[in-house]
């Protein structure tokens, strides 16, 4: 089970080497778009794991912004709303800030079963129960919690309408 | 002149570490003179209050009547048992007497169909949300955490003197959504408290599931349930640090912190089970065909040739850490932060090391105590490397009989498991084979009363970068 140790400096040269190496994942070519897709990331009220998933896609172990997206950090910026959690009820107030912040031709996406429709979280004092109960879902992502693979996947699948 | 330990035992034995306190002895319990037990959690619903403590590595839980929906505050003893008292309120409507702090809401934001929704008396909705004070906000969204969390500051020529913590945007009603369910039935929920706890929240579970019961779980589930919980720990502490090195701009270590998690995430999914371990845990043992051998050598093959860059990585940019969200080490001791946040902070506390079968010897991991984050981010590489001797250890003799006795069947039982962000607790209360009482306890609540003095003097925009090292989970605190 021991690999080979690149102890000392040497190893940073390594970690640099390593670095050139590494392929994205999605090997598909994306089509070409005048610019990236922007994504803002949105939990709700959930357990983290579908919002932690999406930070691991917009890592470096996964070619995002080669297949024409980009997250960012400001609504302003963002052309899709990725939502993940179970929608509690204080944050309605907050997906509807952001949404109102995003700019024209908006899309509002659901990224998980608690996004959807509550999953395990149904409606309950705290928690409406997902997007639906505030607008009806037209696009969503399944998983509980979906992979980054399959987030990439389903992302390239709306995009292509 | 008793001590608080045996003032607590005194009271009347109703379980394995749970002890009835009348008014007057807990009224004792809360001005006993000499050591103050370290506080591992405070709550209340609408018949009693109960504070979880530690008495050397053991738990001891003391409960008192809950009176005209009043009892006497814990944190007129224990500092940290404040953020308790206002989870009980919001739920409950039950009030501390003499508590400290301002009371301010910690979860019922206003936006709830109810008042006290727990309560056996819910008032009416409070119709609307309520601001929250202070003189700067951070927003939900806007705190750099996996969860929505409000915090406000108190500001002064730019840095923060004080913080406010309100966890009502990740609340959902957990308690309410698992008492009245069996076990088996709580499991699917209790596996998605956290993605920071799929392995620990249920595992925590289980024991507490387990001692109720009156049962011990044989050799071969204890190894498995411990192989588990050091791949989570690998794979979240690879998290945290991913998070804490992109806030300080060290994208090289980031990266490979990112690729060595995904190469566990694809471990295990090619050996079968979920990639980040969810709903692995049962409450009698581990999902059927779950092959815990190859799932470890898997991991490990995809872990051990990765450290040594990493450690070098973070030798590289463990200088920007410097300083950054300091915890002094005699706050983390009173307020019993446990996890990495509380071991860099010179607290020794690790559940691991009181388990029965745990293979001690593997666990050797030190560093630096200085409590901020170059000390927490080198004490997770040191921990990565524990959980992989561990591993080793665990599958050189995997099985091992051990002679502990399982407890007497009192339906009632207190379960811990020690997770990457530190220990995890669980109570459950059974009648009738279902879950009539439960209490969670997730170790980022212990870092909620220690949040202010380690954000004092930043600059509020700095916050997100301080927040990434400490590895707060809204969703673990809120429920």
């Amino acid at each position: 089970m021991s690999g080979v140790r690149r102890a000392g400096p040497l190893s940073l040269l390594y970690a640099f080497m390593d670095a050139t190496r590494w392929r994205p994942s999605m090997q598909e070519t994306a089509p070409r778009r005048e610019r990236p897709i922007g994504l803002y990331v949105l939990e709700t009220g959930g357990c983290e794991g579908c919002f932690m998933e999406i930070e691991s896609l917009n890592g470096s172990a996964f070619a995002l912004e080669q297949a024409g997206f980009v997250c960012v950090t400001d609504p302003a910026d963002a052309d899709w709303l990725l939502l993940t959690g179970a929608v509690t009820r204080v944050c309605a107030e907050m997906v509807d800030r952001v949404w109102r912040a995003m700019p024209p031709g908006r899309c509002l996406i659901a990224v998980g079963a608690c996004a959807v429709d509550g999953g395990p979280f149904p409606a309950g004092y705290a928690t409406l129960g997902g997007l639906q109960a505030l607008t009806p879902v037209r696009r969503s992502i399944a998983g509980c919690p979906p992979s980054p693979e399959d987030l990439l996947r389903a992302l390239q699948e709306l995009a292509r309408g | 002149m008793r001590s608080m330990g045996r003032i607590i035992r005194s009271g009347e034995r109703v379980a394995l570490s749970h002890y009835h306190l009348d008014p007057a002895q807990w009224s004792e319990m809360l001005t006993a003179p000499g050591t103050t037990l370290p506080l591992i959690s405070c709550w209340a619903d609408d018949a009693r209050a109960y504070v979880l403590l530690l008495e050397g590595d053991c738990p001891l839980l003391a409960s008192t009547i809950v009176e005209d929906r009043r009892y006497l505050a814990p944190s007129s003893r224990f500092a940290g048992a404040e953020w308790g008292e206002r989870v009980s309120y919001d739920l409950y409507g039950v009030e501390a007497m003499d508590a400290r702090g301002n009371g301010a809401p910690a979860l019922d934001e206003g936006g709830w169909t109810s008042t006290w929704p727990l309560s056996s008396r819910p008032g009416p909705a409070a119709g609307g949300l309520r601001p929250l004070a202070g003189s700067h906000l951070l927003r939900p969204e806007q705190t750099g955490l996996s969860g929505p969390l409000e915090l406000s500051f108190e500001v002064l020529k730019g840095k923060i003197r004080d913080v406010e913590v309100c966890a009502g945007a990740a609340h959902r009603g957990l308690v309410a959504r698992l008492v009245g369910k069996t076990p088996e039935e709580a499991m699917p929920l209790v596996s998605r408290v956290t993605a920071g706890g799929f392995v620990a929240h249920p595992l925590a579970f289980a024991r507490a599931v387990a001692q109720a019961r009156g049962l011990v779980p044989g050799p071969g589930i204890r190894d498995v349930w411990m192989i588990l919980l050091e791949i989570e720990r690998i794979s979240i502490h690879l998290f945290d640090m991913a998070r804490t090195a992109r806030g300080v701009d060290a994208e090289l270590l980031a990266t490979h912190c990112d690729h060595a998690r995904e190469a566990i995430a694809r471990a295990c999914s090619e050996q079968g089970v979920s990639r980040r371990l969810m709903d692995m845990v049962t409450c009698d043992g581990f999902r059927d065909g779950l092959e815990i051998v190859p799932l470890a050598q898997a991991v490990h093959a995809a872990m051990q040739p990765r450290l040594a860059a990493l450690e070098e990585l973070h030798r590289v940019f463990a200088p920007r850490l410097d300083g950054v969200a300091t915890l002094d080490a005699r706050l983390a001791e009173c307020f019993a932060v446990g996890g990495v946040t509380g071991r860099a902070s010179a607290r020794s506390m690790d559940m691991r090391r009181r388990e029965a079968g745990m293979r001690l010897e593997a666990l050797r991991a030190t560093g630096s105590s200085r409590g901020d984050a170059r000390a927490r981010e080198g004490l997770r590489l040191a921990e990565i490397r524990d959980s992989l001797a561990l591993m080793e250890r665990i599958l050189g003799s995997i099985g091992l009989e051990d002679d502990e006795p399982a407890p007497d069947r009192t339906e009632e039982g207190i379960g811990v498991a020690e997770g990457a962000r530190g220990d995890v607790w669980y109570w459950v209360r059974l009648k009738d084979g279902r879950i009539e009482s439960l209490h969670v306890r997730d170790p980022g609540v212990s870092l909620l009363p220690v949040l202010g003095a380690m954000l004092r003097g930043y600059a509020v925009d700095r916050v997100p970068a301080a927040l990434g090292s400490i590895g707060l989970s809204p969703a673990g605190i809120a429920l």
